[in-house]
C-alpha cells in the first residue's frame, strides 16, 4: 500500500515527508513550517518516484522494461523517456570501456550474492554471457529491439534519475530548500536557509578522496555537510560470496560475467546530479583495487569502504 | 598522461550526457566531512652564509565544523643565532664596537662588514583564526596573534568580511587588524645621533649586579647618558581590499589593495651609521634615526591557472611609502604532479626595491643629516632572488610529506653614494646568500 507521511520537524520551520518506493525508505525534507506546501511536495514528489519505478521496474508488467524483456526477439515501442534513459545507458557503457552494462543483469540468474559460498562454474556463466552485450541491442527514438535471450535492467540508474527528477519537480514548486533522499542517493535545491550546509549521514567509510592511502580504524558514520549538488552510493557491503578464502564483490564486470577484484564493498560520490553520483560511484567499483585512484585522478570528492 | 587525460573526459562527458538526461545545467557541488580536524607540522632551517641561522617549528591546526565554521590553530617557535650586520662600514683597520646591552666590546678585522654577533633569541608566535558564514552569501573572520621574543611582545588582532556574487564566482573581501609592538632590548633605547661609545666596560661587565664591590669608572654612567629608556611602543593598522574573480574552470585571479599606518618607536636599537673624513676613515659611529611615522601601500595581483595536470601560480606585488621605498615583487611556483599522488614544484622570486630617503651607507663628518638617517642595508637598493623546488609526496598511511629547498641572494646596490678615500677598497654592499630548508607533514 503507498502511503505518504507529512510531519513537522522539532527545530519547528522543516516538514519531512517519508514514503516507501524502490525496496528503499525515502524521506523529502523541506525547511518550511507551510504544511500545505509540504503536502504538496510530498505528493509530487512520491507519485515521481512512484511513476518512475512502475514504469522502469523488472517486475511491474505494465511497465515498459518488463514489456521490452517480455518482446525480446521484436521490436518495442519506447518514448521519449526511455528514449533518454536508453541514450544514457549506451555514453556510459562507451564511457566504460565496456565494464557497465544494463543488459548484464541476466547474470542474476547464477549470481547469487547471499553471503554463501556457492560460485557458478564457468559453463554456466558462459552460457549466460551469450545474453550479455549492449552491442547486440539496437534502438532508436521509437523502438528498441533485443536478441531474443536478452534482457535490459535499469537499476543502475532508476533511483539516482528519481532523485534528479524530484529536485527538478521541487524546484518548480518552491523556492524553499529542498532534499530528496531515496534509499541513501540524495540531492538537495540549494542550501538551506542562510547559506546553512545540509548535515547527511554515511556509513562509516575507510577511506576519503583526501586520504585514499590510509584507511581509518574508525567506526563511526561520518556526517556529511553539503551546500549543493549530490550523493549516491553505489555497492552494498552486504552482498559477497566468500570461496576459498576469497570475497568475491557484487559487483560484475559486463565483459567477463565475473565480479571484479578487490573493489571496495561501496563508494559514496559527490556530484552536481545524482545520476552523475551514481555513475561515478559504479565505474570506480568496475576498477576494482584503482578504485580510489580512479575517482582521485578525477578530483572527485569520495568516500569509500573497504 | 594519455590515461589521466581519458579520465577526465569521463568527467566531462558524463556532466553532458546528464545534461542532456535532464535537460538542466549542472549546479555546484559543495560538500566536506563535518568535525575533522587537519593537521600540519614543518620544520624550517635558514641560513646565510657567515650570518644569521634561524630554525623554526610550525604547528599548524585547522578543523572544519559542522556548519562550515572553521578554526585554525597555529603555533611558530623559532631560534635565531648568528650575526647581524650593525650599519658601519667596513675599514683598513680592526674595529671596535660595544655590544647593544653596554656589556663588553666586539672586534671586526680589517676590511670586513661589522657583524654583531649577539643575536641570539627564540620567539614564540600564536595565531588563533575563527571563520564562519554570518548570512547567505557572507562569510566572516577573527583572528588574534601573539609573538613573544626576548626583548619583543606583539599583539594583534583583525577581522576580515567577505562577500560573494556572481553566482560565487566573484568575491569581494575587507580587512582590518592592529598591532601593538613593545620593544625592550637588553641595554634600552640609544638615543639617536648620539655616539656609539666604545670605552673599557671589562670591570664594568664584571659588576654588572654587583654594586658592592664596584669600582666605578663612570661607564655606567656615561653609557646611560646614551640611551632614552628601557622600552618603547610602536603601533600598525592595515586596511585590506580584495577582489577575487573565477575567470573560467581553469583560471582564478586575485587583486588586493592594502594601507597600513605604522606609528611609534621605527628604529632599529642595534643599528648605528658611520661618521667618515675625507680620507674615507672613520671618525665616530652614531645611533641611527628613523621618522615616527611610516605610511605604506601595497598593490598585489595573483592569477592561478590550471591546465591538464598542471598548475601555474603567479603573482606581482608593488608595494610604496612615505619612506621613498619602491619595491617589485615577482613570485610564481609552477607544480607538476608525478605518479601516486607526488608532485615536484618550483618556484622563482625577484624583489627589487629602492632606498628610503634617509638611507645612506655613511655619513661625510662635513655633511651630517639634520634630522633622520639610517645605514641598515634593508632598507637601502637591493635586488634579491629565490629559487627553490619543493617536493611532496603521499607516504604510506596516506598522509603527505614534503621538502622544499631553496637558494636566496640577496644584492644590494649602490645608490650612487660617492665613496671616498679607503671605502673605495672595501665592500660596502656585501651580497648575501642562504640556504632555506623546510619539511612539512600533513596529517
Amino acid at each position: 500500500m503507498r502511503q505518504i507521511d507529512v510531519t513537522l520537524l522539532a527545530d519547528d520551520n522543516s516538514h519531512s515527508i517519508t514514503f516507501n518506493a524502490m525496496a528503499s525508505p525515502c524521506e523529502v525534507i523541506v525547511q518550511s513550517s507551510d504544511k500545505k506546501l509540504a503536502d504538496e511536495l510530498g505528493c509530487v514528489i512520491a507519485n515521481e518516484v512512484w511513476r518512475i519505478e512502475d514504469k522502469y521496474s523488472r517486475y511491474n508488467q505494465s511497465g515498459i522494461c518488463y514489456l521490452i524483456n517480455a518482446n525480446a526477439g521484436q521490436p518495442t515501442n519506447i518514448d521519449q523517456e526511455t528514449f533518454q534513459l536508453l541514450t544514457f545507458a549506451q555514453q556510459c557503457f562507451e564511457l566504460s570501456d565496456g565494464l557497465f552494462d544494463i543488459t548484464s543483469g541476466v547474470l542474476r540468474k547464477v549470481w547469487h550474492f547471499d553471503g554463501s559460498s556457492n560460485l557458478p562454474s564457468k559453463k554456466q556463466v558462459n552460457k549466460l554471457m551469450k545474453a550479455v552485450g549492449w552491442k547486440k541491442l539496437s534502438f532508436d527514438q521509437h523502438q528498441i529491439l533485443l536478441n531474443s535471450d536478452m534482457e535490459v535492467d535499469f537499476g543502475g540508474i532508476g533511483k539516482e534519475y528519481a532523485v534528479d527528477r524530484c529536485i527538478l519537480l521541487a524546484r518548480s514548486l518552491t523556492d524553499m530548500p529542498v532534499l530528496v533522499n531515496l534509499g541513501g542517493d540524495l540531492a538537495v535545491t540549494s542550501p538551506r536557509h542562510n547559506n546553512q550546509p545540509w548535515h547527511v549521514a554515511i556509513e562509516h567509510p575507510d577511506i576519503d578522496s583526501t586520504n585514499i592511502n590510509s584507511p581509518s580504524k574508525n567506526n563511526k558514520d561520518m556526517i556529511i555537510s553539503l551546500l549543493n549538488g549530490a550523493l549516491a552510493t553505489s555497492g552494498d557491503a552486504r552482498k559477497f560470496l566468500m570461496n576459498k578464502g576469497l570475497r568475491y564483490s557484487h559487483i560484475l564486470n559486463a565483459k567477463t560475467g565475473w565480479p571484479i577484484k578487490q573493489a571496495p564493498r561501496s563508494i559514496t560520490v559527490v556530484a552536481p546530479q545524482c545520476i552523475q553520483a551514481g555513475i561515478l560511484a559504479t565505474l570506480a567499483l568496475l576498477q576494482g583495487k584503482k578504485a580510489e585512484q580512479f575517482l582521485k585522478d578525477q578530483e572527485i570528492k569520495f568516500w569509500s569502504r573497504r | 598522461m594519455t590515461d589521466k587525460k581519458e579520465k577526465i573526459n569521463i568527467k566531462a562527458a558524463l556532466t553532458l550526457a546528464t545534461t542532456a538526461l535532464l535537460g538542466c545545467t549542472a549546479s555546484q557541488v559543495q560538500a566536506q566531512e563535518a568535525d575533522e580536524w587537519a593537521f600540519d607540522a614543518a620544520l624550517l632551517y635558514y641560513s646565510e652564509v657567515d650570518r644569521v641561522s634561524a630554525a623554526e617549528t610550525i604547528f599548524n591546526a585547522n578543523k572544519t565544523f559542522a556548519n562550515d565554521e572553521v578554526l585554525n590553530l597555529k603555533l611558530t617557535i623559532d631560534t635565531l643565532t648568528g650575526a647581524s650586520a650593525n650599519g658601519a662600514v667596513a675599514q683598513p683597520s680592526i674595529q671596535t664596537f660595544t655590544r647593544p646591552s653596554g656589556n663588553g666590546q666586539y672586534q671586526t678585522p680589517a676590511g670586513d662588514t661589522p657583524l654583531d654577533d649577539t643575536f641570539r633569541d627564540t620567539r614564540v608566535q600564536f595565531n588563533a583564526q575563527w571563520t564562519q558564514p554570518i548570512a547567505s552569501n557572507y562569510t566572516g573572520s577573527i583572528g588574534a596573534h601573539f609573538s613573544k621574543e626576548f626583548d619583543y611582545l606583539s599583539l594583534g588582532v583583525n577581522s576580515n568580511l567577505a562577500f560573494d556574487f556572481n553566482k560565487k564566482n566573484s568575491t569581494f573581501s575587507l580587512g582590518f587588524s592592529y598591532f601593538q609592538d613593545t620593544l625592550t632590548p637588553k641595554g634600552g633605547i640609544p638615543n639617536p645621533f648620539t655616539s656609539m661609545l666604545v670605552g673599557d666596560s671589562a670591570r664594568s661587565e664584571d659588576d654588572d649586579d654587583d654594586d658592592f664591590i664596584n669600582i666605578d669608572d663612570g661607564w655606567d654612567d656615561s653609557f646611560a647618558l646614551t640611551r632614552l629608556g628601557k622600552d618603547d611602543t610602536k603601533t600598525t593598522a592595515d586596511i585590506l581590499l580584495g577582489f577575487t574573480q573565477v575567470i573560467n574552470r581553469q583560471m582564478i585571479m586575485q587583486f588586493n589593495y592594502s594601507y597600513s599606518v605604522v606609528d611609534g618607536y621605527l628604529n632599529d636599537p642595534f643599528k648605528i651609521v658611520s661618521i667618515v673624513d675625507a680620507g674615507g676613515i672613520t671618525q665616530d659611529n652614531i645611533y641611527e634615526s628613523r621618522p615616527d611615522t611610516r605610511i605604506k601601500q601595497s598593490a598585489y595581483m595573483q592569477s592561478m591557472y590550471h591546465f591538464d595536470s598542471t598548475i601555474l601560480d603567479v603573482s606581482y606585488r608593488y608595494m610604496w611609502d612615505d619612506w621613498n621605498i619602491n619595491s617589485h615583487t615577482i613570485d610564481s611556483r609552477f607544480r607538476i604532479p608525478l605518479s601516486e599522488g607526488s608532485y615536484i614544484q618550483p618556484h622563482f622570486r625577484y624583489y627589487q626595491q629602492s632606498a628610503a630617503d634617509f638611507y645612506q651607507p655613511f655619513i661625510m663628518d662635513n655633511d651630517m643629516p639634520s634630522e633622520f638617517v639610517s645605514a641598515d642595508y634593508r632598507i637601502g637598493e637591493m635586488t634579491a632572488l629565490t629559487i627553490g623546488l619543493k617536493y611532496g609526496m603521499l607516504i604510506n598511511d596516506g598522509n603527505e610529506l614534503s621538502f622544499r629547498l631553496e637558494y636566496y641572494r640577496q644584492t644590494p646596490t649602490d645608490a650612487g653614494f660617492t665613496e671616498p678615500g679607503v671605502l673605495q677598497d672595501v665592500e660596502l654592499y656585501p651580497t648575501i646568500d642562504a640556504i632555506i630548508g623546510q619539511v612539512t607533514y600533513s596529517f
